[in-house]
């Protein structure tokens, strides 16, 4: 077994209010490279909530996590920020693409933050994602002349702009039919096993949990069970 | 920074400036708006500082060039030392109420002090006397402050040969008993070019003087009054011979008027009074004008930056979502700050580049403008100097991150798990 890229001990997140409201508690968690996880439960179940602290959108106030080992919770934002630049990807529930700007310059907005690639090779990496996602003839399109799969395919398509090692989903496929759905799924799945990557998506798709390598069930806030399921 | 780092943080501007250049441009309506604030800001702060500036600047030329920048006279501020109290100090007595000897007025040594003067680099010194005559022509009597000069010199010093309406200084020269007197008096007397006038002072002596020019009317300066003669010959009108009462300074600098003339008044006792000194009150005058121009100009470049605040306020609360997106993304809370900080700087920059032209333009209109006063057309001063170019685009730039960063602070107070798991 390949050691975990990120690592959830004793995490906790709750609201200040009297009574504090718990959103997330306790959680032991161990998120593996060229592993598809999905994370299910009823809404309100702190699943979300689980998936912004994984993804360092959010602060735990209780608990650690470990990114390759290391105690990721005392860095500060522009500290957690760069790891979200450098290392993480997300794609949400609605394609969140930034409208002003056209297929292309919205992958290119990760990889230009980063600064490590000129424009041109920014662009050519841009084009090849986008090619990758089957959309080599939209790349010039503003998201509003896309249908909805093609945006969500921009989006994870910008999600993997800077090659992360976690790639994090917040029911990405909620808003798609089912041959999108299918088809977004399908890209998770090659995402891990293919590129070994960190696939970490909530679902409340009983479908697209059974697909998964690991299954996390959560209730109440808790993990309630941690399923391996044979699909490799 | 290393070449790489550098090239870095220019393609994170650069990233944030395309960013902001994409929200303005799906905002135009306000964009416009808060552009052309700032271009008229611009422009009527570039159009009232240069007739401000170009008013004043034409009025302290004035103040200085119509006479000396210094003039050294046979006054003194405080009366000499008793030789007395120079030689017993606190052991002299003071006594009051005595008879003075009639003193002979004048500069003594004046030569010295003129030797002195023309030393320093640049400067000249043009000694005269002046003295009161009275003219008669027929039976009418006038009163005539005549003042005698070395013409070669004294046009060195003084613009009084811009001011004759006929003839010219050196003519005074020419003539044996030439004067030159303004010309309402040469009306009042019904005198004209080449008349002849009898002249006496108060010691007594009479000539006959010949008016071989006239100056023309409305000099503040000259008075209606005041007549130039050859040194030599107001000398021996008044009966003061090789005396002089004034010495006229023109320095290459005219602010070093006041302190050259501390000077010359230390070493040598004479009162010599700077242009500044003639003209405190004025000065004074100016002072209060300028910070009641700046003031009012201040508000006009302040009352444009607030387009801007709106502006960038408008365009942060429709952005909440964008922000959330492009933090989720990896954008840190500076990035997104300097976002709308650099919108509110790209409307400043555009605003004040219209506002120059517009500036320009109104300056144009305002330069082109004639108003004929006492028989000369005349135009208004401008100062056109490209500081005022830069006084403008400074304060509005200052203004506008200023205005854009009140703002942009909010962006911070943006939570973007709140708008990420809402989807507002």
């Amino acid at each position: 077994m390949t050691d975990p890229v990120l690592v959830a001990r004793q995490l906790g997140r709750s609201l200040p209010g009297e009574p504090p409201v718990t959103l997330v508690t306790e959680v032991e968690l161990a998120i593996e490279p060229g592993k598809f996880t999905a994370i299910v439960g009823p809404s309100g179940c702190g699943k979300s909530s689980l998936l912004y602290l994984l993804g360092l959108i959010d602060r735990p106030t209780t608990g650690q996590l470990l990114l390759d080992g290391r105690d990721v919770t005392p860095l500060s934002g522009d500290e957690r920020a760069r790891i979200r630049l450098e290392r993480f990807g997300f794609v949400f529930q609605f394609h969140f693409l930034l409208p002003e700007f056209n297929a292309l310059e919205n992958v290119m907005l990760p990889i230009r933050r980063l600064g490590r690639l000129s424009l041109e090779q920014a662009e050519a990496r841009a084009r090849d994602l986008l090619g990758q996602m089957g959309l080599a003839d939209k790349v010039l399109k503003s998201p509003d002349k896309l249908s909805g799969g093609e945006r969500q395919r921009v989006a994870i398509a910008r999600a993997l702009a800077n090659d992360p090692v976690l790639v994090l989903g917040d029911e990405p496929t909620g808003n798609l039919d089912s041959v999108n759905s299918a088809r977004v799924v399908e890209l998770f799945r090659q995402l891990a096993h293919e590129q070994g990557r960190a696939v970490v998506c909530v679902t409340h798709d009983l479908a697209i949990a059974d697909l998964a390598d690991i299954r996390v069930s959560m209730l109440d806030g808790r993990v309630s069970e941690v399923r391996q399921q044979a699909n490799s | 920074m290393t070449g790489a780092a550098i090239s870095r943080s220019l393609g994170r501007i650069g990233l944030l400036v395309h960013i902001a250049a994409k929200h303005l441009l799906m905002r135009r309506r306000q964009t416009l708006v808060a552009v052309s604030g700032v271009a008229v800001g611009v422009g009527f702060f570039l159009a009232v500082s240069a007739l401000m500036v170009g008013s004043q600047a034409d009025f302290v030329k004035t103040l200085i060039d119509t006479a000396p920048h210094i003039i050294i006279s046979d006054e003194r501020r405080s009366p000499p030392p008793q030789p007395g109290v120079a030689a017993y100090g606190s052991g002299a007595v003071e006594l009051h109420g005595y008879k003075v000897r009639s003193e002979v007025r004048g500069i003594k040594d004046w030569q010295a002090i003129l030797r002195e003067v023309n030393d320093i680099s640049g400067a000249i010194g043009s000694p005269s006397l002046s003295g009161a005559v009275t003219l008669r022509v027929g039976g009418r009597e006038e009163g005539l402050a005549v003042v005698g000069i070395d013409p070669s010199i004294e046009s060195k010093v003084s613009t009084i040969s811009d001011k004759l309406r006929v003839g010219r200084l050196v003519d005074l020269e020419r003539v044996q008993g030439g004067v030159i007197i303004g010309e309402d008096q040469a009306q009042r007397l019904a005198l004209g070019m080449g008349d002849i006038v009898a002249a006496t002072s108060a010691r007594g002596g009479t000539r006959n003087l010949k008016i071989v020019g006239l100056f023309k009317r409305g000099q503040m300066q000259l008075g209606a009054g005041t007549g130039y003669m050859l040194l030599r010959e107001a000398q021996s009108l008044l009966g003061r011979p090789f005396i002089i009462n004034r010495i006229g300074v023109k320095l290459t600098d005219p602010y070093a008027a006041q302190d050259v003339a501390a000077q010359l008044e230390r070493r040598h006792a004479y009162k010599a009074e700077s242009w500044q000194e003639r003209s405190a009150d004025f000065l004074g005058l100016l002072l209060t004008r300028n910070v009641i121009m700046y003031t009012v100009v201040s508000a006009i470049l302040l009352v444009a930056s607030f387009g801007i605040y709106t502006a960038v306020s408008n365009s942060v609360a429709n952005k909440r979502r964008d922000i959330a997106i492009l933090r989720s993304i990896g954008f840190s809370q500076g990035d997104l700050q300097l976002v709308f900080v650099l919108e509110g700087m790209v409307l400043a920059v555009i605003g004040v580049v219209l506002g120059w032209g517009l500036g320009y333009v109104l300056m144009e209109i305002l330069g082109g403008l004639e108003f004929p006063i006492s028989g000369d057309v005349q135009r208004i001063p401008l100062d056109r100097s490209s500081r005022q170019y830069l006084i403008a685009a400074g304060a509005s730039l200052a203004a506008g991150i200023v205005a854009a960063w009140l703002p942009a602070r909010k962006t911070a107070m943006v939570d973007p798990v709140d708008i990420l798991r809402g989807a507002v």
